[in-house]
């Protein structure tokens, strides 16, 4: 991450703010469906503004944990693997980012 | 990526450090950051079995509910508390405040009590939702 690093500083931080209250969201409703019938997760799940809200929290979370790997690639993988093990975490944060959309977009149609 | 790269220098591992709570804060937020990204991962599997239908949901949900299960969803609520309150620590660093040696210590402690407390009162209602 050469030459990019107040953006990615920055990025970090912003997504980190707009996870804070998707977390307590997120806590509050996993607690709240503790032993929850497959057809009450399912409705709850499929209601827009849970939805909307999962959605922003798994693809905000994916774009934050891709940088958060970046760094720790960056501290602990010399230089020549580092791109390949970059381009593994790219891929996987899309990877979780799609599954999760595909999903919502599934759920409200 | 420009060449030749510059050789920067690795960061040192894990037992070269002595243990201090801000020491064990902070590689306790990188390693809930780890956990996070499994975490994250199953996530979206248990969202796509949601979406796919209640076969698909069946052996997600019934693993969930394991014992297993129970422990690790444990385990995430506490890492996503950690990460999310030391971050909160980060975010007060960032303003330039905080970083004496004796605010980092108290907040690393703090940080620790708070999400490991929150994350008990977390499970207690979580199994006595379950239990109905």
């Amino acid at each position: 991450m050469t030459h990019k690093g107040t953006a990615t500083f920055i990025a970090q931080r912003a997504s980190a703010v707009i996870l804070l209250p998707l977390t307590l969201w997120f806590l509050a409703g996993a607690i709240a469906h503790a032993g929850a019938s497959y057809e009450e997760v399912r409705a709850w799940l499929a209601a827009p503004i849970n939805a909307a809200l999962m959605g922003l929290f798994i693809l905000t979370g994916a774009f934050h944990m891709r940088i958060g790997v970046n760094e720790i690639i960056d501290d602990y993988i010399s230089a020549g693997a580092r791109g390949l093990w970059k381009l593994l975490n790219a891929f996987t944060a899309s990877a979780v980012a799609g599954v999760a959309l595909y999903s919502l977009v599934k759920l409200a149609a | 990526m420009a060449s030749p790269a510059p050789q920067r220098p690795l960061s040192p591992h894990l037992q070269i450090w002595r243990w201090t709570p801000t020491m064990a804060a902070s590689i306790t937020h990188r390693a809930t950051g780890v956990a996070l990204y499994s975490g994250t991962i199953v996530l979206a599997v248990w969202t796509a079995s949601v979406a796919l239908g209640a076969d698909a949901f069946r052996p997600v949900g019934a693993l969930l509910s394991s014992p297993i299960g129970v422990v690790a969803l444990a385990g995430y609520a506490w890492a996503l508390l950690f990460h999310a309150f030391n971050g909160l620590r980060h975010l007060y660093w960032d303003q330039g405040r905080g970083l004496d040696v004796k605010s980092a210590r108290a907040t690393a402690v703090a940080v620790f009590a708070a999400s490991l407390g929150l994350a008990a009162v977390l499970l207690a209602a979580g199994l006595m939702n379950r239990a109905g």
